[in-house]
């Protein structure tokens, strides 16, 4: 059904929908858990309508939610799926398989705090946690980005020279239930960018084949090895579908970092999702009182950008790292983003002190005071050339 | 970037993602070798099946029937050849052990497997050219002495193996037994007069009205053949030992049927008729005496019913049919009569069992009944004539002493069938003297070739435990019956009574058979196999390949096997610690070998340099 370019203003979860509808999926694959269940509410209607001709299936749990779509995907149709909190956490079973068999699945995350108790508030823990499973991974800040990350992700993951799964991540309610301005493009557009799907190795009763045999022990490592050569190999692709994208649809973003306001900066932000338009917000008010603070928007995490990261946050003194997730007994005792951000330093010349704050956790917004209480202890830092400690709870302390 | 400089060796190159070809093609059983987690190996391992392991000459039942449930007749005939020369014959008389063995008669009805022997032998029968080959000539002189079914069997197969065989039988006909135990209506003369053919078309030459003893010697047998086989039956019926058994009347059960069976009798029989005797000779003379025109014929055994009657149930429900009266548990003590026989003496009786001097125990204090009779036929067994045999090779039982061959000491003498008796010392049945014929033929054949017997020891394992097969793919299907003729109208001719199936009864009952123990390739491993790693090659026994690199041993093949030919066999023996899995870091010239030879190269010790070491 082709749809005309349109400015609508929609939530997170129906940017999502909307993205898969435009890349016409052949299968979708559900089980209901807040707050994602929302994009797969507005896919069943879309289907319902004959807006979306795809088979929609609703699995009984999230494991069996990830093996459909696994299968479905091995018979070469483009798979669209999603999940939230314990959820995501219930199908891991199947994220190295998945990757495993190069099926280019994409999964939409709405982040939801892992239990207990029950929280339905955004933690990126739930999708951080299975970062190193082979599947390509970042988050968006909004509506808009999601659509666009949506639509990048299926032409990174199903292009030949990387055929892997996406995650496609998002704060819940901050990003997945505030309704932002987003404009959804000509379908000719999203024809043009994204070509029909197709796997090179379908299943296919004519050729039998065999996916996933057992294999012996040194068979291991060169499977590995290739999977590694993919994810690496998807750097230069994402670079350059994000190019195409930015030609055909006239927003441009840099696959790897957002960098706001980081001229002349001596302290910067480094975080993820949602919280990045807070944090714009809280820079712009401090760069108007003098700060020289900045935000760095980490949007790809697998493949982790270390070059990239090494080379923007050199630029500055101090790093203050807002986690949003728990990274319990981890190198910074907070979260687990400090390593991340730690390790793409470590061979800088330059290299800045960093400090992490454990913020918005539990889904707890971020408030704008809080940015000014973080930037006053970047600024402390960099003044005495030292931290004060590695980590800080924001909120809890002085 | 960690990737960059990584080389991937030949020999591990595996396929994207490890999607490789099936399994069930080489390459993709070749690029993943799993078959070293396997515990339990299956192993197509043939059982003998009870009625092969049954039958006297031990024919290859399952396979034939095999062959015919797939329209194969005339393979199933060349089979049945190997062990035996005349299933036209057997197929008609014998008392098939066989069936009796058959694991089918413990699920619902045994095999009928005579009835599909007989339609394999009637085929054989109508060929123009039997399929059976006289071997390549040896030059060695054999005779054979006798051309019952031992003689018979012998000369077949001593001429299979190329000798140049002579049949010296003393009667008119050949045939023997065959001709001259057997009544017409049981086995028609023409079916045995072409086998006899069938014989002498093999290259053996028969010699009909020659004695031994009398037109010829034990010295000229010496003398004149490199080998010989004494195959002369038991020819000399056994008396009751009573009183006035020399009146006229008095006749003898194969006496009375050879002179039948070879066209010299001159008996009339009276109106009544008692037999005596409860073995399968005597039932053949109760109902040939209703054909020869009595009204009134008794059949008087020492058993006490008609369970303990040596004898095939079969036929004594086929003579009862035709109105034979039985009377047990009577010895006849003496024959009364002026000159002709008028009546019997009939004292109470039993049979001791014991197969020695005196097995009858007679009661002859008791009153006894008279029972008036016009002729009286003495069944009752009988005994060899031996007078021309050297006393040395005599035992005690008046029959020949053999050792474990078949062999008359160090001599180029052997002996078979009914003179040399096997077992307890009760006659043999026809398909044991064909079996006792065919194996020392292959004796004889060993000796003139300078080769050394051996005797049988070899281990059998005859499944005989249906748990051993998987009887859920048997349904209960009653067996095809065999039309016979109707007893009215049967028993005062020498029609044939029993009917053959035709060729699709015996298709249908082919198809019942269970195929124990031996694979009969019904697919079934291959089917269920789940990886699958059992290949197909050929529709025939045994035909299928494991793929053993890739087996799991999963054990579902050997559970679903119907007949029970596949067997779980252990790769490690736990009781040893000996490892029999020649997989394990195997092995197969796939991957997993190519490492096991790495690993074998890797140095005991360090080098020294090893900076340097490559």
């Amino acid at each position: 059904m082709a749809d005309k370019k349109r400015n609508v203003r929609i939530n997170g979860c129906v940017a999502a929908a909307q993205a898969a509808k435009y890349a016409d999926v052949d299968v979708i694959t559900a089980y209901p858990i807040r707050p994602y269940t929302a994009t797969m509410m507005a896919l069943a209607q879309m289907v319902a309508n004959g807006e979306l001709d795809a088979e929609y299936i609703v699995a009984d749990s999230e494991h069996s939610q990830l093996s459909i779509a696994h299968g479905a995907a091995s018979s070469g149709a483009r798979v669209f799926t999603g999940s939230s909190g314990v959820g995501v956490q219930y199908a891991y079973e199947l994220y190295s398989p998945i990757s495993g068999s190069r099926m280019p699945v994409q999964m939409m995350i709405a982040d939801r705090t892992l239990d207990p108790p029950g929280d339905f508030g955004s933690e990126h823990t739930d999708a951080l946690s299975t970062r190193d499973m082979g599947w390509l991974m970042g988050w968006s800040c909004d509506a808009q980005e999601a659509f666009d990350n949506h639509l990048m992700a299926f032409r990174i993951g199903e292009d030949p020279r990387v055929l892997l799964p996406q995650m496609v991540c998002q704060d819940g309610f901050f990003v997945s239930h505030i309704t932002t301005d987003c404009e959804l493009p000509d379908s000719g557009q999203v024809a043009e960018f994204l070509p029909p799907y197709k796997h090179p190795y379908p299943l296919d009763p004519r050729h039998p084949v065999s996916h996933g045999p057992q294999i012996m022990p040194e068979q291991g490592p060169p499977l590995q090895l290739e999977r590694a050569r993919a994810m690496e190999g998807a750097m230069p692709v994402i670079e350059q579908v994000h190019d195409e994208f930015a030609k055909i649809f006239g927003r441009r973003y840099d696959p790897w970092v957002e960098e706001y306001m980081t001229d002349g900066a001596d302290v910067v932000f480094f975080l993820q999702g949602g919280h990045g338009v807070t944090a714009r917000h809280a820079v712009r008010h401090m760069r108007e009182r003098g700060a020289k603070v900045g935000l760095v928007r980490l949007r790809t995490i697998r493949p982790y950008p270390t070059d990239r990261v090494n080379e923007v946050l050199s630029k500055f003194k101090v790093v203050g790292v807002v986690e949003t997730n728990m990274g319990l007994g981890s190198v910074s005792s907070g979260g687990s983003l400090y390593a991340e951000a730690c390790a793409a330093l470590y061979e800088s010349d330059k290299r800045p002190l960093v400090v992490s704050f454990m913020a918005g956790m539990g889904g707890e917004a971020i408030v704008l005071k809080e940015f000014y209480w973080m930037t006053n202890k970047l600024l402390e830092a960099q003044k005495k050339g030292k931290i004060e400690k590695r980590t800080h709870w924001v909120g809890f302390e002085e | 970037m960690s990737t960059k400089g990584t080389h991937i060796p030949d020999w591990l190159q595996v396929p994207f993602a490890g999607i490789t070809p099936a399994p069930t093609q080489k390459k993709g059983q070749d690029l993943f070798p799993t078959g070293n987690w396997r515990s339990i190996r299956p192993v197509y391992r043939d059982k003998m099946p009870p009625c092969n392991n049954a039958c006297g000459t031990n024919e290859k039942i399952q396979g034939y029937l095999d062959l015919v449930k797939r329209g194969k007749y005339l393979d199933a005939y060349a089979l049945i050849k190997e062990d035996m020369p005349f299933p036209s014959i057997t197929g008609r008389v014998c008392y098939h052990p066989c069936e009796q063995a058959c694991n089918r008669g413990k699920h619902d009805e045994a095999i009928s497997i005579r009835a599909v022997e007989r339609f394999l032998g009637d085929l054989g029968q109508a060929l123009p050219k039997d399929v059976v080959t006289a071997g390549a000539p040896t030059g060695k002189k054999v005779a054979v002495v006798g051309s019952g079914p031992a003689g018979h069997s012998a000369a077949y197969q001593l001429a299979r193996l190329g000798h140049q065989v002579t049949v010296l039988e003393k009667s008119p006909k050949a045939g023997g037994l065959n001709r001259g135990g057997i009544p017409d209506w049981v086995l028609p003369q023409e079916i045995l007069d072409r086998e006899i053919e069938r014989l002498e078309q093999l290259g053996v030459t028969i010699k009909t009205g020659v004695e031994v003893g009398k037109d010829v010697s034990w010295d000229d047998l010496a003398k004149n053949y490199d080998a010989c086989v004494l195959a002369v039956g038991l020819t000399e019926p056994n008396s009751v030992r009573a009183e006035g058994e020399d009146k006229k009347g008095v006749l003898y059960g194969l006496p009375f049927l050879r002179d039948i069976g070879m066209g010299t009798s001159t008996v009339k029989l009276g109106p009544r008729v008692a037999v005596i005797g409860g073995g399968n000779t005597a039932i053949d003379c109760a109902r040939e005496a209703l054909r020869q025109g009595a009204q009134e014929v008794t059949m008087i055994t020492v058993e006490g019913n008609k369970d303990e009657m040596p004898c095939v149930p079969e036929d004594l429900h086929d003579m009862l049919e035709e109105g034979v009266d039985l009377l047990h548990g009577l010895a006849v003590t003496s024959i009364a009569g002026n000159g002709s026989v008028e009546a019997l003496q009939l004292n109470p009786a039993r049979f001791t069992g014991v197969v020695n001097k005196s097995p009858i125990a007679v009661d002859r204090d008791a009153a006894g009944t008279r029972f008036a009779v016009d002729n009286v036929i003495i069944a009752v067994g009988q005994h060899a004539s031996l007078g021309w045999l050297p006393a040395e090779f005599k035992n005690d039982r008046g029959t020949i002493a053999v050792d474990a061959f078949g062999r008359l000491g160090s001599t180029n003498f052997f002996a078979a069938g009914d003179i040399v008796q096997f077992g307890g010392g009760q006659p043999l049945m026809v398909v044991n003297a064909v079996g006792d014929g065919k194996r020392v033929a292959f004796n004889v054949d060993r000796v003139l070739r300078g080769e050394t017997l051996q005797p049988r020891g070899m281990f059998i394992d005859v499944i005989t435990d249906l748990k051993r097969m998987n009887m859920t793919y048997f349904p209960h299907f009653p067996r095809v019956p065999q039309a016979l003729l109707q007893p009215e109208s049967r028993k005062r001719t020498q029609d044939e009574v029993i009917q053959a199936y035709s060729e699709e009864q015996a298709v249908e009952e082919a198809n019942r058979c269970f195929s124990c123990g031996t694979c009969n390739a019904c697919d079934n491993c291959y089917l269920v196999c789940p990886e699958p790693c059992i290949i197909r090659a050929d529709r025939s026994n045994g035909l299928y390949k494991i793929m053993v690199d890739y087996c799991k041993g999963c054990r579902v093949c050997i559970e679903e096997c119907p007949t029970g030919c596949l067997e779980g066999v252990p790769e490690l023996d736990f009781d040893t610690g000996v490892v029999r899995m020649d997989t394990a870091f195997a092995i197969s010239p796939g991957l997993h070998g190519r490492q096991a030879e790495q690993l074998r190269q890797v140095p005991n010790l360090p080098p020294k340099d090893i900076v340097n070491w490559k």
